[in-house]
């Protein structure tokens, strides 16, 4: 039983971090129709900035609660700077283009990020975990745990059902469906297709970008994560079939219990364990778990 | 005297050498019901797509409340005021009748609204109401696709009517619907109309109902207005019954 404990612990909390970094991909593909390799520049970024907010918090004397609230605004800033201005000057262009052209445009943008990144923040590794130590930890059957962890797995479960009902039910959800649905239409009624877009992008951004800002009391935010968390979302998003949030959370805990049974069990197959439970989820279902087999349009 | 609410003048319009608009000049004035028959594809659907949008005029202006609309595209036309129902209804065919209309009500909301909940109790009202008005309160449930044909016409019109338009362009809005539906479908569309001050203009082919219900009719022949004026007058004139009458 002190063995399951900290195994599920450890598979949630790595699940949520996994579930974030994929969850705007597998949206803005599911609205956009665009497989956004750039997508893991908006993790590393929100990571840095939000590392660079709590560290002046904490360099300032702030109130350290305040860092938790950075978290949250980082990965804000982050969507409502770039996602406007990338969706609507690059993004934009890649629209009913082939896979082909949309996986070299954006890996254009994520090296160009990448780059970025490396003029603005350095090369050196940025370590945050004032959230973290202000949570404390618990005892579950008499394992410690840190509180921040269950905190990331709320945050999941919250993100899950929150988009679920803003998809679902509200103005924007509906409309983001109608213009899935036809797009032609939706402008024949009036609807701002270009600023739908824009939000739904922009949605995609903030959802990486929070993913990022989470995992700085974690892990903390090094060069090279963009690439890390790019190829681990699109593992993610190919169990759980693309453009299926449901589908993103569950594949998120395949690859999360993957990994950690590694970690547990054999150690030196820790990075290859979330691609190998990715083979053989695509071996059995090709078009992922939650997929579905589309017709291309010739 | 009657004020023109769309002015449209010297329109040229050719695909591939054939003409559908000729150097074409029309007024709708407010609050009539103008048919527009002739022919098939002498040009009357074009017209249409002109004035919402959908095809750009080689030359020619069309103004809207003395406003130039020429060259606008589809979205910004509908949000100056002008909708319109196609000859094969444009739906959103997964959504129910409920949802279609509700959509529509909601298109163009401001941008802070957005993560408000679709379905405001004000927002259902008004669309049942539309509903009712058309005679579609009972399927407000049902999901458009599965609805009969005639009841997709009614629903096409019903979410042109939510746009809250100053005018409404109809392509053949009793096309593939039965003869015993034809007229309720006519009565349900003129009390909207009536009730809501909307200009309307319809290219229509069953004469018995341009007969009934147009205030004027313009007859459209290959890219020109070959003759308009009150239906009784226009289908007595000889070349009318001769090109289109018999032929339409």
């Amino acid at each position: 039983m002190n063995a399951i404990i900290p195994l599920v612990l450890d598979t949630l909390s790595s699940a949520a971090l996994i579930f974030f970094a994929a969850v705007g991909l597998t949206l803005v593909f599911n609205v956009l129709r665009v497989l956004n390799v750039a997508h893991g520049s908006f993790y590393s970024i929100g990571a840095y900035v939000a590392a660079s907010i709590c560290a002046f918090i904490v360099s300032r004397h702030l109130n350290p609660y305040l860092s938790f609230v950075a978290l949250l605004f980082s990965a804000a800033l982050v969507a409502v700077v770039l996602g406007p201005l990338i969706e609507s000057t690059l993004i934009r262009w890649t629209y009913g283009k082939s896979e082909a052209v949309q996986i070299l445009i954006t890996f254009g943008l994520f090296l160009i990020l990448e780059d970025l990144q490396r003029m603005v923040f350095g090369v050196q590794s940025f370590y945050e975990d004032t959230p973290m130590r202000l949570m404390g930890s618990s005892s579950i059957g008499g394992v410690v745990y840190l509180n921040y962890q269950m905190f990331l797995v709320a945050m999941a479960v919250i993100v899950v059902f929150g988009l679920r009902l803003l998809i679902k039910h509200s103005r924007l959800g509906r409309l983001v469906t109608a213009v899935v649905a036809d797009r032609e239409m939706a402008q024949s009624i009036g609807v701002d297709t270009n600023k739908i877009f824009i939000l739904a992008f922009s949605l995609g951004v903030f959802l990486a970008a929070l993913g990022g800002a989470l995992a700085v009391p974690t892990s903390g935010v090094a060069p090279g994560l963009g690439a890390d968390t790019m190829v681990l979302a699109f593992a993610v998003a190919a169990i759980g079939g693309l453009g299926q949030i449901e589908g993103a959370a569950l594949a998120a805990l395949i690859v999360a219990l993957a990994r950690v049974l590694a970690i547990y069990f054999v150690p030196s197959l820790d990075a290859v364990a979330p691609y190998a439970a990715m083979l053989i989820v695509l071996l059995v279902r090709p078009y992922g778990l939650f997929g579905a087999i589309t017709t291309r349009r010739i | 005297m009657s004020t023109s609410i769309l002015q449209v003048r010297d329109l040229h319009v050719e695909f591939n050498g054939v003409k559908a608009a000729d150097g074409v000049s029309l007024d709708i004035n407010e609050g009539e019901f103008l048919a527009v028959i002739g022919p098939n594809g002498s040009g009357k659907t074009t017209l249409l797509n002109l004035c919402t949008g959908y095809v750009r005029p080689k030359s020619g202006s069309i103004h809207l409340d003395g406003r130039a609309i020429t060259g606008l595209t589809p979205r910004a036309i509908t949000r100056r005021g002008v909708a319109r129902a196609f000859q094969i209804p444009q739906l959103f065919s997964d959504q129910s009748v409920l949802d279609n209309m509700m959509l529509a009500l909601a298109a163009k909301d401001g941008l802070w609204t957005m993560v408000r909940p679709l379905a405001q109790p004000a927002r259902r009202e008004e669309a049942t109401a539309l509903l009712d008005l058309v005679g579609l309160r009972d399927d407000k449930n049902r999901v458009s696709r599965t609805l009969p044909e005639g009841h997709r016409k009614l629903l096409d019109i019903a979410v042109a009517l939510a746009l809250k338009p100053r005018l409404l362009l109809l392509d053949e809005p009793t096309s593939g619907v039965s003869t015993l539906e034809r007229f309720s479908l006519m009565e349900a569309l003129m009390s909207a109309l009536r009730s809501r001050n909307i200009t309307a203009l319809f290219v229509e082919h069953d004469m018995d109902v341009v007969a009934r219900y147009a205030n004027r009719v313009l007859v459209w022949n290959a890219g020109t207005v070959m003759a308009q004026g009150h239906p009784d007058e226009v289908f007595k004139d000889e070349r009318v019954l001769k090109n289109v009458v018999g032929v339409a």
